[in-house]
C-alpha cells in the first residue's frame, strides 16, 4: 500500500498530474476523493477496498471542468476497459489521464465474476486470471422463447425506474438520454413502459457496455441487468467480431454513420 | 418499528397493507422483492393495484376504512383453526380471553361483508401469516390516516402477538416513516405529551428532572396537537404560531381552513429553506439550511440514528437551523442555547433522554445504532420484545370495527383516497424544483375505474373537477382498472390542485389525532368543452 | 481542483438511505449511493438519485425577511430575530403562554428538534408542541 501511496504522491509532487482520483478511509469507509498537492497528507489515507465505485463517471465529471488538466485515476480492470471506450468516443483524452493500476484480487474476480480482473499496467495487487462464467446466460437461453420473454418481462415488471442503471454507468455519456425521450417511454409511471424501456437501454449498451456489472450492482429491484447487456456484447463479438474495451484503435463496427455524422434526408419517402 | 429494514429480507411471509411501498420506500421494497426472490410469500391488502401489489402472490383491495373488519376475521379464522401460537399467547401475553370474545363475531362471511375481501382469501392469508416461521407486517398512513387509525395499529398489533410472529427477527409490526426524520421528531417530543423519549409531561418526577436541566419551571398542562392549534386560532385562543421547515397549507387536511387560520394568526414566525405556502402567509421569514448545509442527526424508521454532514456552506445569509434556533433562543432571554455545535445538543439530549443515553456523536461515526440505547456499552436495539413488551406483558386489545367518518351518499357518491407518487415527496417543495423529478410528472391526476369514468362519461385525460364539502379542485383523469369501483385517488403533493382542499379535517381518531386523509366523500363533474 | 464526498444521509424518506454527496470546486453537482451502507447497499430510488437538485434551486431564501404592510421585505439577522423575540414575548405577557404554539419538522435534525421544543417548553412555558408525524 505504501508503495501505491508513493508512486501517487510522486506523481503529484513532480506536478505530473493535477488531482489524483482514488478512495479515501472516512471513519471506515472507503469514499471517492480527489488528492491534490495542496493536501499530500490525506494520501495516508488513501485505500483500495474490495468494492468499487464509478471512478471513469466521476472522473469524467471533473474532466468536463478541467479539460487541458492532467488527471490520475485508480482503476481496476473494468474501470481501464471504461478508459478505452471513453478515448474512443472522444469523452476523454488518453494523454491527459494516468491510470493507476489495481488488479483485483481472487475473491472479488469471483465473486465480480469477472474476465479480466486486471488493468493494462498494474501498480497495486497480483494479477489473478479471469472468469469465464456464462451460467447466467445459459440459465436463460435453456428456456424456450415465450419463457424467455416471461422471464424479462418479469424482472421488468420489478423496475422502479431509478435511472440508477444510466446513473452509475461509465458509458451513458450522452447529452441527451433516450431513456428521457417521452415519444419513446411514457414518463411519470413505475414500472416503466415494459419492455421498452429496458430493451433501449439493453440496444444502446452494444458496442459500449464493458461489463463491469455496477448496474447490477445499483438495481434497487435486483434486475440481471448485466445479463442482459452481457448477452448484446456476446453477440457483438459473435457476429461482429468486436470486444470493447480491448483496444483503443479498434473500430467500434456500430459507428457506421462515420466521424462526419449522418445527414438526415430533406424529403422522406413516405410510400 | 419493532424491527430493522435488513430484516425484511429474511422473512417467509410480508403482509402490507396501506403503504405504496414502491413509491413511498423504495428502498424498502427492495428489500421486500429481495424476500420474494429468496421464497417469501408477499400478501398486498390495499385499495389499488398499486406497483408493490402488482408483484404480490396475493393482492386484494379492501373498501377503505374497513381494516378493523379483516384484521377481526383473520383473527376470528386463525383460532378457529388452531393456528394461534399458543406458547407466546400463555406466556408473553394477557386479556387473551377478551380479544377471543371480540372476534367470535368476525366470521368469514362477517369480515366479507365488511370489507369486500372474498372469505376464501382470507383463510388463505391467515393460514399463510400464521403458520410461516417468520411473518412480518409493513404499514403506513393507509393503516394509521383513518378515524380508527389507532384502531387499526392495535388490531395489527394483536394479529401479531396472537400468531407470536413478533419479539423475533423478521417479524413484528412495522410502520414506515415517511418523512426522514419524523421518526426523530417524535423521539426528541416535538408531541405536545411528552418530553425528549416519551416521558410524560404530567408525570411530575420527571417534570422535575427538565425543570432542573432547563432551569425554569414547566408547564405540566398537555399542549395542542397541529389541527387542535389550527382550530384554537380560529376560537382566538392561539395568538402566535412559530412554524419549522412545514408547510401545513398543502400537507394538512381542509386547506381552506388551514388558510384561514394562518392569515388570522396574530404573528406567525416560518423558518424554512424556500417561500412556501405556508411561508408566503408569515409576519417574520427565517432562511434555513439544507440537509447539505450542516451537521446533525436523523433517526430513522428503523429507529437507527445517523449524522448527516455539512458538505458546502448555507447559501447567502441563511443560517444551519440549529444555529437559528439557538439565537432565538437567546433573544427570547432563555438560559442554556450557548451550543456551538449539534454535538454539544446531542450531548445534552442524550443526558435528558434515556432511550438514547448511550449514543453520542463518537459512537455513530463507528456503529450502527437503533434505540433503546441506554448505555455507552449497549449494542442498542435492532428489533424489540425479545423478551418482553414495554409495559410486560403484551396486552390484547378487543376492538370493534366502526365505519369512516364520512361515507359517499347521493351528493357526494364517491370516495376518495390519497397518497404519494415514486417521484414526489410530500408537499413539492423539493421535488417541484428538481429536473430529473419534474421530468418524470408535474401534474395532479385523478385515478378513475374504468365503470366509473364510463359512468362519468370522461375518458383518460380529460379534466374533472372534483369537490367535496371543503372545496373543489380541477384534475386530469387517469383511468385505471389498478382502482376499486366507487374508489378515486389523488395524489397529494400539486399545490395548485391540492388533494386536501378536499380531506375531512373534521374527522380525527380520536387518540392520535390523525385527519382522516385516507377516506371522504366527493363527487366528480366533467369539465365541458375542455380538454387537458 | 477540488473533488470530495461527504457521506450522508438522505433527505427524502424515513428509510434512512446512505449517500454521498458530490462537491466539486464547493458546489455540490451529484449524489451517489453509499456502497457500503447497511440499509441500501448502494442502491437508490430517482428521489434519491436526485436529492442534490434542489439545493440550488430558485427561490432558496438567503436573507430573513420581514412583513411591512403587505409585503415581506428583506431584513437583517439582528431585525429579524429582535422582531421575533419581542412579539412572542408581547403576545405571552398579554395572553399567557398557552397562547403560543410551535410546528416542529420531520425534516429537521434531531438537534433541532430537541431546540425548538426546548425553547417553548423551558423559555416560553407551554407544551403547544406538534408536528406533521400524524400527516
Amino acid at each position: 500500500m505504501d508503495k501505491l501511496r508513493n508512486y501517487v504522491k510522486e506523481l503529484l509532487e513532480s506536478g505530473e498530474i493535477t488531482g489524483f482520483l482514488g478512495l479515501i478511509d472516512d471513519g471506515g469507509h472507503p469514499i471517492p476523493h480527489l488528492f491534490t498537492k495542496e493536501h499530500i497528507d490525506r494520501l495516508n489515507d488513501l485505500v483500495v477496498p474490495d468494492f468499487r465505485y464509478p471512478m471513469t463517471d466521476i472522473l469524467l465529471k471533473i474532466v468536463r471542468k478541467y479539460p487541458e488538466s492532467t488527471i490520475g485515476v485508480m482503476v481496476r480492470g473494468c474501470d481501464d476497459r471504461a478508459l478505452i471506450e471513453l478515448a474512443k468516443n472522444q469523452k476523454i483524452m488518453s494523454d491527459l489521464i494516468r491510470p493507476v493500476g489495481v488488479a483485483c484480487s481472487k475473491e472479488m474476480a469471483e465473486s465480480c465474476r469477472c474476465s479480466q480482473p486486471y488493468p493494462r499496467e498494474i501498480h497495486y495487487g497480483e494479477k489473478v486470471e479471469g472468469v469465464q462464467d456464462r451460467s447466467d446466460l445459459e440459465e436463460v437461453e435453456s428456456m424456450d422463447l415465450s419463457g424467455r420473454l416471461d422471464y424479462w418481462m418479469g424482472q421488468f415488471s420489478k423496475c422502479i425506474k431509478c435511472y440508477g442503471c444510466r446513473n452509475i454507468c461509465s458509458m451513458c455519456f450522452c447529452d441527451q438520454c433516450t431513456l428521457e425521450d417521452e415519444t419513446l417511454v411514457m414518463t411519470g409511471q413505475t414500472p416503466p413502459e415494459i419492455p421498452i424501456f429496458h430493451l433501449i437501454r439493453a440496444f444502446h449498451m452494444a458496442g459500449r457496455c464493458i461489463d463491469c456489472g455496477l448496474c447490477e450492482e445499483a438495481c434497487p429491484a435486483h434486475i440481471p441487468l448485466r445479463s442482459l447487456y452481457r448477452k448484446v456484447r456476446e453477440d457483438m463479438a459473435n457476429y461482429l467480431g468486436y470486444v470493447t474495451g480491448k483496444d483503443e484503435y479498434e473500430k467500434d463496427p456500430l459507428e457506421f454513420l462515420g466521424s462526419e455524422g449522418y445527414e438526415v434526408p430533406s424529403k422522406i419517402d413516405e410510400t | 418499528m419493532t424491527n430493522s429494514v435488513p430484516e425484511f429480507e429474511d422473512a417467509d411471509c410480508i403482509l402490507i397493507t396501506g403503504s405504496n411501498t414502491t413509491s413511498s420506500h423504495p428502498l424498502i421494497a427492495s428489500r421486500v422483492m429481495k424476500a420474494k426472490e429468496k421464497g417469501a410469500k408477499i400478501i398486498v391488502i390495499d385499495p389499488r393495484k398499486n406497483h408493490i401489489a402488482s408483484l404480490a402472490d396475493i393482492h386484494v383491495k379492501q373498501n377503505l376504512g374497513s381494516d378493523v373488519a379483516w384484521i377481526n376475521g383473520l383473527m376470528h379464522i386463525i383460532l378457529k383453526e388452531g393456528w394461534q401460537n399458543q406458547t407466546f399467547i400463555d406466556e408473553r401475553t394477557e386479556g387473551f380471553e377478551d380479544l377471543k370474545k371480540a372476534v367470535e363475531a368476525y366470521t368469514p362471511e362477517k369480515a366479507e361483508e365488511i370489507s369486500g375481501i372474498p372469505k376464501e382469501t382470507l383463510r388463505e392469508i391467515a393460514e399463510l401469516y400464521a403458520k410461516s416461521e417468520k411473518s412480518s407486517i409493513i404499514y403506513c398512513m393507509g393503516i394509521t390516516q383513518h378515524i380508527t387509525g389507532t384502531d387499526n395499529v392495535k388490531s395489527l398489533a394483536n394479529l401479531a402477538m396472537l400468531t407470536g410472529q413478533i419479539g423475533r427477527p423478521s417479524t413484528g409490526v412495522n410502520p414506515l416513516r415517511g418523512q426522514n426524520n419524523v421518526q426523530g421528531s417524535t423521539d426528541m417530543a416535538a408531541i405536545p405529551n411528552k418530553y425528549p423519549g416519551y416521558q410524560d409531561v404530567t408525570n411530575d418526577e420527571i417534570r422535575e428532572k427538565f425543570e432542573k436541566a432547563w432551569g425554569g419551571p414547566l408547564s405540566p398542562k398537555v399542549g395542542l396537537t397541529v389541527v387542535e392549534m389550527i382550530n384554537a386560532i380560529e376560537e382566538g385562543k392561539l395568538k402566535g404560531l412559530y412554524i419549522l421547515g412545514e408547510n401545513p397549507m398543502i400537507s394538512d387536511p381542509d386547506s381552506t381552513h388551514v388558510e384561514k387560520a394562518l392569515d388570522d394568526v396574530e404573528f406567525l414566525v416560518v423558518q424554512d429553506i424556500f417561500l412556501t405556502e405556508t411561508a408566503k402567509k408569515a409576519d417574520v421569514v427565517l432562511p434555513g439550511a439544507s440537509f447539505a448545509e450542516k451537521d446533525g442527526t436523523y433517526t430513522g424508521t428503523d429507529r437507527r440514528v445517523q449524522k448527516i454532514r455539512k458538505a458546502i456552506d448555507p447559501l447567502g445569509e441563511a443560517k444551519p437551523d440549529w444555529e437559528i434556533l439557538c439565537l432565538v433562543g437567546k433573544a427570547l432571554g432563555g438560559k442554556g442555547f450557548d451550543f456551538q455545535s449539534p454535538r454539544e445538543v446531542f450531548d445534552e439530549l442524550a443526558e435528558l433522554t434515556p432511550i438514547y443515553h448511550g449514543i453520542d456523536y463518537d459512537r455513530i461515526e463507528k456503529e450502527i445504532i437503533h434505540w433503546p440505547c441506554r448505555e455507552k456499552d449497549d449494542p442498542g436495539s435492532p428489533y424489540l420484545h425479545k423478551d418482553g413488551f414495554a409495559r410486560g406483558k403484551g396486552l390484547f386489545t378487543p376492538i370493534e370495527y366502526k365505519p369512516p367518518a364520512e361515507l359517499p351518499d347521493d351528493e357526494y357518491p364517491y370516495q376518495l383516497t390519497t397518497g404519494r407518487l415514486p417521484f414526489h415527496y410530500h408537499t413539492g417543495t423539493m421535488t417541484r424544483v428538481s429536473p430529473s423529478l419534474t421530468h418524470e410528472i408535474n401534474e395532479a391526476y385523478i385515478e378513475l375505474h374504468p365503470q366509473d369514468a364510463k359512468a362519468l362519461g370522461v375518458k383518460h385525460g380529460e379534466r374533472v373537477r372534483v369537490s367535496s364539502r371543503r372545496g373543489a379542485i380541477e384534475v386530469k383523469v387517469l383511468v385505471t382498472s389498478g382502482i376499486k369501483q366507487g374508489v378515486a385517488f389523488i395524489p397529494f403533493h400539486f399545490a395548485e390542485a391540492a388533494a386536501n382542499r378536499l380531506t375531512n379535517s373534521a374527522a380525527l381518531d380520536p387518540i392520535a389525532k390523525i385527519p382522516e386523509y385516507k377516506v371522504c366523500a366527493i363527487k366528480i363533474e366533467k369539465i365541458n368543452g375542455r380538454e387537458g | 481542483m477540488e473533488y470530495q464526498t461527504v457521506r450522508t444521509t438522505c433527505t427524502y424518506c424515513g428509510t434512512g438511505c446512505g449517500v454521498l454527496l458530490e462537491v466539486l470546486d464547493g458546489e455540490v453537482v451529484g449524489t451517489l449511493p453509499q456502497k457500503d451502507h447497511p440499509i441500501n447497499e448502494g442502491k437508490l430510488c430517482i428521489k434519491g438519485w436526485s436529492a442534490h437538485e434542489f439545493i440550488y434551486a430558485d427561490g432558496r431564501l438567503t436573507k430573513p425577511l420581514v412583513r411591512k404592510g403587505d409585503k415581506l421585505e428583506e431584513a437583517s439577522w439582528d431585525e429579524a430575530l429582535d422582531f421575533v423575540a419581542k412579539r412572542l414575548l408581547e403576545l405571552k405577557k398579554k395572553n399567557g403562554p398557552d397562547s403560543l404554539g410551535c410546528f416542529s419538522s420531520a425534516k429537521c435534525t434531531n438537534e433541532e428538534n430537541y431546540l425548538l421544543q426546548k425553547i417553548f417548553r423551558a423559555v416560553i412555558g407551554t407544551n403547544n408542541v406538534d408536528h406533521c408525524a400524524r400527516l
